[in-house]
């Protein structure tokens, strides 16, 4: 049942979310696509002098899901390294998102958000 | 209409259950159909009654199992106006389709040929001639359609003007639009300029009849699982195409005497059905053809398209709902959708809460989708069981997510 998944903190996440939008001069910039819908997240980010997430933005149109997980995700991974952030899973999205069950076609609209990020960071290493 | 839908309904065991709590409201056939119990019969009393290998033993389970077999490929056969050697047992549409890019397409496309397909097509009838293509160097072509959802017929003739158009492959039903193309003139205006014809009928078969006479085209494919079957698919060809084509996969049944350096191949259809075949399916899926059959299909059409204008009128009621394609005369039991307020996701979460069930995504259709310039689309598509108070459930349940989501 989804029934929680249209609460009111996930719709004004979705209505009106946090950091929508694109940094200037990021570290990380990585657009990531939903291969079930076609969606994707363009996200952004940088990282503090210790290498820890300082500032995420991002932009895409989303389902409820995917945008209030996003917009969620862009303040739950500040402050985090990127090995941190390399062990977050499902879990700690559905925690994130106020402990809701996500069936399984919802789950990679959840997760989008953190692939993204991790891939970012993983092309961030590579070239550095 | 000439059936009774509620009688209808209770043939089909799975309108049985409930889904939270709710009476199942099963709105996406067009992906797959549900079964009726004559079906699951047929599969249950092959496996318990008359299994065995077919077209090898002479012992009698073996012989029953083959007659029953090569029975169900006389069921289909008639039910398309086609000859039994004609019918070649597959996967489902994508293989046939497949097949043919394959056995006919690396015999027949070269460098600087055109190919050509329609910007409707669901993916298992471009990708395997895009690939093709590619892989010839050739040239993909696309019949446009217009913003009501029609093939544009008038680009056609151009097309195939310069006499470089090998093949023309098309829908005869979109599984997005609903959109019931003009099938007959594709095929004969592609014939006229001497191109083979391939349609593609995965939405066709289990809604409107088919006679591939009248139609006249070389292939068509479709899939016994859209069609109240098991999955087995049905790739059709004429009889002269078939025997000029080269096998596609080769091992046991599809031939005639193998030798250490060379083989000779089976005759027509079993040069196409390499291995042990999806015995009980196919001959379940003769089960489903009689089903449909004594419904009538000229009856299951006009049931869907009471059924679709039903729905239009209704939906024609929420403002926030954007239908794309045809008017409901124009179409088969399919509506597409988006909506202002909600993505596709959220509409079939929402829904499903309701025991609605409906596809979103691209349909495996994203150059359409591009086409009409959204990324995704909710689809609501009916069958024979479907009837109003399912369109009300439907009508319901958006009001519903227009209530969630609109601020
Ligand atoms: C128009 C159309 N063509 C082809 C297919 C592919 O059918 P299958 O998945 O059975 O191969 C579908 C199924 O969704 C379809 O709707």
């Amino acid at each position: 049942m989804n029934g929680d998944l249209y609460r009111e903190q996930l719709l004004d996440h979705y209505h009106n979310p946090e950091n929508f939008g694109v940094l200037e001069d990021p570290d990380i910039d990585i657009t990531q696509e939903n291969a079930t819908c076609g969606d994707t997240i363009h996200l952004t980010a940088k990282l503090d002098d210790e290498g820890r997430i300082s500032k995420v933005m991002f932009e895409g149109h989303g389902c409820v899901v995917s945008t209030a997980s996003a917009s969620m995700f862009t303040t739950e991974v500040l402050g985090k390294t990127p090995a941190e952030i390399e062990a977050m899973q499902l879990p700690d999205i559905q925690q994130m998102l106020g402990g809701v069950t996500l069936s399984m076609g919802r789950v990679k609209c959840a997760m989008l958000p953190l692939e993204a990020m991790k891939k970012g960071l993983q092309k961030l290493a590579k070239s550095a | 209409m000439s059936f009774d839908v509620s009688q209808v309904k209770r043939d089909f065991p799975i309108f049985q259950r409930e889904i939270h709590g709710k009476r199942l409201v099963f709105l996406d056939s067009a992906a797959s159909a549900q079964k009726p119990q004559p079906v699951i019969d047929a599969l249950v009393r092959v496996y318990s009654q008359s299994y065995a290998n077919v077209h090898r033993g002479i012992y009698t389970l073996a012989e029953e199992a083959t007659a029953e077999y090569e029975q169900a490929r006389e069921k289909v056969a008639r039910f398309i106006n086609a000859s039994a050697n004609e019918i070649v047992n597959v996967r489902n549409t994508t293989e046939g389709l497949n097949l043919l890019a394959y056995s006919w397409g690396e015999a027949n496309i070269e460098a600087g040929d055109r190919i050509v397909v329609t910007e409707m097509e669901h993916h298992a009838n471009l990708v395997p001639w895009q690939q093709l293509a590619l892989r010839k160097h050739a040239e993909l072509a696309f019949i446009p359609v217009t913003d009501e959802g029609e093939l544009d017929l008038a680009a056609l003739p151009p097309l195939l003007a310069d006499g470089k158009a090998k093949l023309v492959a098309c829908t005869m039903a979109s599984n997005v639009l609903g959109t019931i193309t003009p099938i007959k003139d594709v095929v004969r205006i592609a014939r006229e300029a001497g191109a083979v014809t391939v349609v593609d009928a995965a939405q066709a078969a289990p809604h409107i009849a088919i006679d591939v006479k009248e139609i006249g085209a070389d292939f068509l494919a479709f899939s016994g699982h859209k069609m109240c079957s098991p999955n087995v698919g049905i790739l059709w060809g004429r009889h002269e195409m078939l025997e000029s084509l080269p096998p596609f996969l080769f091992g046991g049944d599809m031939i005639r005497s193998v030798r250490k350096y060379d083989s000779c191949w089976n005759d027509v259809p079993y040069k196409f059905e390499a291995g042990t075949p999806s015995i009980a399916e196919a001959i379940a899926l003769g089960a489903a053809v009689d089903y449909l059959t004594a419904l009538g299909m000229d009856a299951i059409h006009e049931h869907e398209v009471q059924l679709v204008q039903y729905t239009m009128e209704q939906l024609a009621d929420i403002p926030e709902v954007h239908i794309l394609g045809p008017s409901a005369e124009r179409r088969g039991g399919v509506v597409s959708f988006w909506m202002d307020c909600a993505h596709p996701h959220d509409i079939a979460s929402i829904l499903d809460e309701e025991g609605v069930c409906v596809r979103a995504g691209h349909h495996c259709a994203q150059p359409l989708h591009t086409r009409f310039g959204v990324q995704a689309t909710a689809r609501a598509s009916f069958y024979v069981y479907n009837d109003e108070a399912d369109v009300d459930a439907l009508v319901a349940a958006l009001r519903r997510v227009v209530k969630l989501l609109k601020r």
